[in-house]
């Protein structure tokens, strides 16, 4: 388990689920804008996210310190291709957010909502 | 995908400008996606619509939520800021008025301080920080011509010459040539003489004037005989015109001849020579001989073309200066051309003079800062208790410190507004002390504007910080406790040495200030010393011309002369009369060439000489010495043999060990001049200058149309000229006479600018030793007072009460000596690059800097007496008690 999460990031917690969404797929490695769009929609329950709610969102988490510009580009790639990459901030705000999740999860469990998993 | 382009328009310039691209092209994959997947558009681009509006707006109110939050933000530090600072303002008020004694001592220092500064940069500001009053003035150059055998020194331009330059450089988009002199105008009013110049047409180009009324002068009227037009300066033009615009077109007579009013210059026209009233064509062709190549009187202005540098043009005009002397190698070969900018031929005479005084001033502001720093320091000791209990009471050290600097910026701000008053009589004082005898521009704006009280009120604030910083430091840096543990006693040696370096520094910038004084006094006195070669005493001057209309020929002229001169000897009170065409101490006059029998004339020592017509009675009324041979007789009529009396430096230069006398002389086209006494030297050119190689003839051997007569009397000269008009006018009713001075005032004029210095320089010693004894004597006071108690334990020790006065006044000594010693060498440094201003007096000229010493030293003891004695008084029982 990782340490504790630190106040700053409790702060922001609990998380709206697009930002948590993009915060996941972040965690799997750098990624430019539209291909976020196309991770977070597989990954579903999402409708279609808009242009303008999703670069909204993207914005208040560079203004927050939860994403940051990637220098990183593959040769092959569009030169106006931004690339986004999770900082220290962002991967503790996830792992509390997930840790918040965790424990309603557990309560679901706990009050037999759904069902226990095998250890 | 131009449409949501539009689209995005919602959200602010900032975010587009980040992401715009990208969700421009996110848009475009979705919109093939949802074609591609057969859903409906009208749904795709309703959604995309609604987004971008939505999430736009959201984005444009977060911002306009931050910026508001930032006003509100800046608004609340701003009255925090504000309140505080009302705050210390009352408070530093309430201090000023509990102690009015000090504070007004403090508020009179710093008047006189940045009064004097302000008034010195308004005659900086005027005179060399503004641009020249012409349009495109950095354009404007001045070409004279310089002699390469006497290092360049430049002269006035042949016509000749100048004509050539004109046409045949491409440099200069226009060049004029001006001739100065005087015109007597009649027909209009009552006679009176007027300076005027004769300017080529393109003069008034070359300064770019636009005339007020009429028009300048057409080219076709810079000929002889076609140049009967006249342009009047604006002055003129209201005082004999009345300001009537039908003077356009009238007739005048000036010097005999008619001439006719063809334009008005504008008001603000500013000439470098402001006397001149009235300006006529300059006609230098179509007379009877060629233009001269030998006779040198033009000044010549010049505006370089567009993009032509300075030093483009000098290498021209070397070009064309080094053709002229090939080809007229007879009277070129001495000379080449030399261009100077306008601005450094203006701004050149008075640069050093007001750079000193600018220091000058500076250093009474460092010593009046000195002054309230030291004043505001024995406060904020008095204070100590009170601040320690404002500190214990919660105040930081950076507010107290600030509080500390509020007070002295009040103080400076308020000092600066009576430096105002101080600044305005002090302008004033400078526009009429300012030298006369050399033309300087823009004397008459010399002032309070704008930009002086501006520089004031930057100054004010400056001095102070300057004064503040000391006390606030001393504030911030108190110990809480110890203040409030020992509330009266010094903290140790620290403060003390503090107040030592205080006095050390006043006595330095003093002494700086009055070494300044005293050698500029120094020079002044041996320019005065110099022996002129005559008396200047009891003598009355005046100039008198004969119009050419009326008086033509030669000996027509030395009649006329001769007849003034005779009625002039009757009038009473008079001892003696006497007449000559150079005035000593005034004269500008060119040299002329001279064939001397058994001494060739070489390119690099041409024989010259200045011809003097005089009268015979010239020498005795003069008082000039005669070294041998006789002077000029009687017998030296208009028929007799052409005889000259010639100066020392004459009878050195060209007759090294021998006698002249018996020698002979050749002037221009007359016959051969036996030379028949020697005289002493004569300072024509001002009391500094050399003298040159002098020669007098007799007046009527040597006649010009104008001669200036001088009159001896042992009365007042000033009062016999009434006597002397009347007596004029009874020859000729239509003579004016002009430039009627005393002989001492024509040395006091000669001597002007450097007495105009010196007395400027002079007046901020005094102040400055004034101030600095103030200083002192403050300092020491405090001292005393400090050290009461341990002058108390060493009376009770046994020390006697002289002991204690010397303990008191060789301490003050010790500081008057160090300060003295940083002081005068950093003046021997100082005064080093202000050479130019001293007159044969060293920069550490020993008699000054023992003066200086001696009186500071003075000083300091002065100003210690009074804190020693109340030492010397001090009761041990009392002192021990406290």
């Amino acid at each position: 388990m990782s340490a504790a999460p630190s106040r700053a990031a409790a702060a922001h917690v609990p998380l709206k689920p697009l930002v948590f969404q993009v915060l996941l797929a972040l965690a799997g490695g750098d990624r430019h804008g539209w291909s976020l769009v196309r991770e977070v929609q597989q990954r579903g329950g999402f409708e279609r996210i808009m242009p303008g709610n999703f670069y909204r969102t993207l914005r208040a988490m560079l203004a927050d310190g939860l994403i940051e510009s990637s220098p990183r580009r593959t040769r092959e790639d569009d030169e106006r291709r931004r690339y986004f990459r999770l900082t220290a901030l962002g991967a503790q705000v996830a792992a509390a957010e997930a840790r918040r999740l965790e424990a309603a999860v557990m309560e679901a469990r706990a009050k037999r909502l759904i069902a226990r998993v095998r250890s | 995908m131009t449409l949501y382009r539009l689209l995005l328009l919602a959200f602010p310039k900032k975010s587009r400008r980040e992401f715009g691209d990208d969700m421009e092209q996110m848009f475009a994959a979705q919109a093939r996606e949802a074609k591609a997947s057969g859903a409906s558009m009208v749904r795709f681009w309703v959604d995309a619509f609604a987004d971008a509006l939505w999430h736009g707006g959201l984005e444009r109110s977060t911002e306009l939520a931050a910026a508001i939050s930032r006003f509100v933000d800046a608004a609340r530090r701003w009255r925090w800021w504000m309140q505080a600072l009302r705050q210390d303002l009352r408070y530093a008020a309430r201090l000023m008025m509990r102690t009015p004694g000090a504070t007004s001592i403090a508020l009179l220092t710093l008047a006189i301080g940045i009064g004097a500064n302000a008034a010195i940069f308004s005659a900086v500001d005027a005179l060399l920080l503004r641009p020249l009053p012409y349009e495109d003035p950095d354009r404007l150059v001045m070409i004279w011509e310089k002699r390469i055998a006497e290092g360049g020194v430049t002269n006035v331009v042949a016509p000749a010459d100048y004509l050539d330059w004109s046409r045949m450089t491409t440099s200069f988009e226009s060049m004029a040539g001006v001739a100065s002199g005087t015109a007597d105008l009649t027909g209009a009013g009552e006679p009176v003489r007027l300076f005027s110049a004769s300017v080529s047409p393109a003069f008034f180009d070359v300064l770019r004037v636009r005339m007020k009324l009429g028009r300048t002068f057409r080219v076709d009227e810079a000929a002889m005989g076609r140049n009967r037009v006249a342009i009047l300066g604006h002055g003129l033009w209201q005082r004999r015109f009345d300001g009537d615009p039908a003077a356009i077109g009238r007739k005048i007579v000036l010097s005999g001849n008619p001439h006719e009013i063809v334009g008005v210059l504008p008001q603000t026209f500013d000439y470098p020579d402001s006397a001149i009233e009235i300006w006529t064509p300059l006609a230098l062709e179509g007379g009877s001989q060629p233009p001269s190549r030998g006779n040198h009187f033009l000044s010549v202005y010049a505006r370089l073309n567009d993009g032509v540098t300075p030093d483009q043009a000098r290498a021209e005009m070397d070009r064309l200066s080094a053709m002229l002397s090939e080809q007229y190698p007879e009277s070129n070969r001495t000379h080449r051309a030399a261009v100077v900018p306008l601005r450094d031929e203006l701004v050149g005479p008075v640069r050093t003079s007001l750079l000193l005084l600018l220091a000058a001033v500076g250093f009474v502001l460092l010593i009046a800062c000195v002054n309230v720093a030291n004043l505001l320091l024995a406060r904020a000791a008095a204070r100590r208790r009170e601040i320690a209990i404002r500190a214990a009471l919660g105040a930081g050290r950076a507010r107290l410190a600030r509080q500390a600097l509020t007070e002295s910026l009040l103080l400076a701000v308020l000092g600066g507004v009576a430096g105002l008053l101080v600044a305005r009589w002090g302008t004033g004082v400078l526009q009429q002390i300012a030298p006369r005898n050399v033309p300087i521009l823009g004397l008459q704006r010399i002032g309070i504007d704008p930009r002086v009280l501006l520089y004031s009120f930057g100054l004010s604030l400056v001095t102070g910080v300057v004064f503040g910083l000391l006390p606030a430091w001393h504030f911030a840096s108190q110990g809480l406790s110890d203040a409030l543990k020992d509330g009266a006693r010094s903290r140790g040696g620290l403060r003390r040495r503090l107040r030592a370096s205080l006095v050390v520094s006043e006595i330095a910038l003093a002494s700086l200030l009055l070494v300044g004084a005293g050698l500029s006094l120094r020079s002044f006195q041996t320019v005065l010393r110099t022996d002129a070669g005559i008396s200047t005493h009891g003598l009355l001057t005046t100039l008198i011309t004969l119009p050419q209309a009326r008086y033509q020929g030669d000996e027509r002229h030395a009649a006329t002369f001769q007849r003034i001169e005779e009625r002039f000897k009757a009038i009473p009170g008079v001892k003696s009369v006497g007449a000559t065409i150079a005035l000593p101490l005034t004269s500008q006059d060119g040299r002329r060439s001279l064939e001397i029998e058994g001494v060739p004339s070489t390119a690099e020592a041409p024989t010259r000489a200045h011809p003097r017509g005089v009268t015979v009675d010239y020498f005795r009324t003069m008082s000039m010495q005669l070294v041998s041979g006789r002077t000029l007789a009687v017998t030296d009529r208009r028929d007799a043999p052409l005889v000259a009396v010639v100066n020392e430096t004459m009878a050195r230069r060209y007759w090294p060990g021998t006698s002249p006398i018996g020698r002979r002389v050749r002037l221009f086209d007359s016959g051969w001049r036996e030379i028949v006494g020697v005289v002493r030297d004569v300072r024509h050119w001002g009391l500094e200058r050399p003298v040159n190689p002098e020669m007098y003839c007799p007046m009527v051997q040597l006649p010009f149309p104008f001669m200036t007569f001088v009159f001896a009397t042992d009365g007042d000269p000033a009062s016999l000229t009434p006597a002397v008009r009347n007596a004029l006018h009874e020859i000729d009713p239509d003579l004016p006479l002009s430039n009627v001075r005393t002989m001492d005032e024509v040395l006091a004029i000669s001597m002007a600018s450097r007495s105009a210095a010196m007395s400027v320089l002079a007046t901020f010693g005094v102040v400055a030793l004034i101030l600095a004894a103030a200083g002192i004597y403050g300092v020491m006071s405090h001292l005393v007072s400090l050290r009461t108690g341990e002058i108390g334990v060493r009376m009770t020790m046994g020390a006697r009460r002289a002991e204690i006065m010397r303990l008191i006044l060789g301490e003050g000594l010790l500081q008057a000596i160090v300060g003295l010693a940083i002081g005068l060498a950093a003046a021997v440094l100082l005064m080093r690059s202000f050479q130019a201003l001293l007159y044969e007096v060293s920069p550490a000229d020993p008699v000054t800097l023992s003066a200086v010493a001696g009186v500071l030293i003075a000083t300091a003891l002065l100003a210690c007496v009074v804190p020693a004695r109340r030492a010397m008084n001090v009761d041990p029982v009392t002192a021990l008690r406290q």
